[in-house]
């Protein structure tokens, strides 16, 4: 098989870009033709005229119908967007965004038509994938550890009751035992009649003599004459309070003034603190004329107190106070005064 | 001249299914093999002009009957045409169709054939 010469093939091309061939359609045609003129050159024919016959049968009209047909056929396929963008600048980004328009609308609304009923199909969906629970599932296993339960022994019924409740009240009587006088045994002899006549009287002096004793201290006119009576059978040693001749200071009253007044040393710290008052010290004066149980009644403080008890302790002898002419025991108070010049 | 225009008047409503039935004898085939290949089968009787004959390849070619594949020969692209799925259904369909039609015809022309056969 002949070829041809590339040049004779050019010539072709050049001969089907003059007629403005669409540029899809070239290379095809141009096989064909080329072809076409292959098979002439084998039939011996010299392509001189082979080209003539060429040009006759693909003559321009020809090729303008196919070219025509072409774009016909394309134009059929091309949108809006083609036209819109016949002879501008493709590669600018407008152009792809609107080539792929109706791809990414449709893809955008099945997205959001998908996304929005899985939204609201969610909770059936969510509902159908969980398992509803049956009423013998088990929703949670807890392990429990073995608790040890003792039992608690109720409260014995009390027995004591029941042996009680049938025992009846019973009280000790026995039948008197008859014996000989020699065994019957004396336990508790009623007190005898001379002894209740004897103790009678005994007491009945005893209580009078103590009453007395209680009584008299509050009151201050107590009837002399009636302890002068019960007070002569008294022993010495009772403490009086009142007696017909108060104890004395030997030397009197001015006599004892001058010894306080000479022994009593103002104490510093009253002195200091500038407190003065009076001291009230208790004592006895015994029946032998001595100071006993010297105590500070109620004092002022400061070494005041100690002050009085000491000095009244320093004292002589008093004259002791007398009942019925008997010297006795006396409580006596003295009040000390403490003054500042 | 005047057989091809007259073959190409006839030949315009038949191409369609000439091409597809050839492909579907074939795997694949290029243009000028196809104008060939009518050539040689019916002896020259009916002429394929490219200008006729690649419109149609196109058309089907967009239709989704047929696949194309450029090939070097020679230092030139040859496209090659082949039937798809629906393009070999179709070639059955549009040549019983075109067999049917034939028959049909012949009936109507058979009487005044009859004379000259």
């Amino acid at each position: 098989m002949k070829r041809l010469q590339e040049n004779r093939i050019d010539q072709i091309s050049k001969y089907l870009q003059a007629n403005k061939l669409d540029p899809e359609l070239l290379p095809e045609i141009l096989d064909h033709l080329a072809c076409e003129a292959e098979e002439s050159l084998w039939d011996g024919k010299p392509f001189e005229q082979i080209y003539r016959d060429m040009v006759k049968t693909a003559d321009a009209q020809t090729l303008l119908n196919l070219s025509v047909d072409h774009q016909n056929l394309l134009a059929m396929e091309k949108s809006l967007n083609d036209i819109v963008f016949e002879n501008r600048n493709k590669s600018y980004g407008a152009y792809d965004l609107r080539k792929g328009y109706g791809q990414t609308i449709q893809r955008s609304v099945v997205m959001g038509v998908a996304f929005f009923l899985l939204l609201v199909m969610f909770p059936k969906l969510y509902a159908r994938l969980t398992p509803d629970p049956k009423p013998e599932d088990i929703a949670y296993i807890v392990e429990a550890t073995p608790v040890d339960i003792i039992m608690e022994e109720p409260p014995a019924p009390p027995p004591a009751k029941e042996e009680l409740a049938p025992v009846p009240k019973t009280v000790k009587s026995l039948t008197p035992e008859v014996l000989p006088d020699s065994k019957v045994e004396m336990e508790e002899l009623p007190p005898v009649v001379e002894d209740l006549e004897s103790a009678q009287p005994s007491t009945a002096t005893v209580d009078g003599a103590d009453n007395i004793e209680v009584i008299a201290p509050p009151v201050a006119n107590v009837p002399v004459a009636k302890e002068t009576a019960v007070g002569v059978e008294k022993r010495e040693e009772k403490e009086f309070v009142h007696v017909e001749q108060s104890p004395q200071y030997a030397g009197g009253n001015e006599a004892m003034a001058a010894f306080l007044r000479k022994n009593l040393k103002y104490p510093r710290p009253a002195s200091q603190a500038g407190v003065q008052g009076k001291v009230f010290v208790q004592f006895t004066v015994g029946s032998d004329g001595k100071i006993e149980n010297a105590t500070a009644l109620k004092g002022i403080g400061f070494g005041c107190d100690e002050e009085a008890v000491r000095v009244v302790k320093m004292m002589k002898d008093w004259m002791p106070g007398k009942q019925a002419g008997v010297p006795v025991r006396v409580r006596f108070t003295l009040p000390i005064a403490f003054q500042l010049d | 001249m005047e057989n091809n225009t007259t073959s190409n008047e006839y030949v315009r409503g038949t191409l369609k299914t000439i091409v597809l039935n050839l492909l579907a004898e074939h795997d694949r085939m290029y243009g000028y093999e196809i104008t060939q290949e009518v050539k040689d089968r019916t002896g020259g009787a009916i002429a394929l002009t490219f200008g006729a004959l690649y419109p149609v390849l196109h058309k089907l070619e967009q239709e989704g009957l047929l696949l194309t594949e450029s090939v070097e020969v020679d230092g030139r692209l040859r496209k090659y045409y082949s039937l798809t799925h629906t393009g070999n259904e179709t070639a059955r369909t549009k040549t019983n169709d075109l067999e049917r039609f034939i028959d049909a015809v012949r009936l109507l022309l058979a009487p005044k054939n009859l004379a000259t056969e």
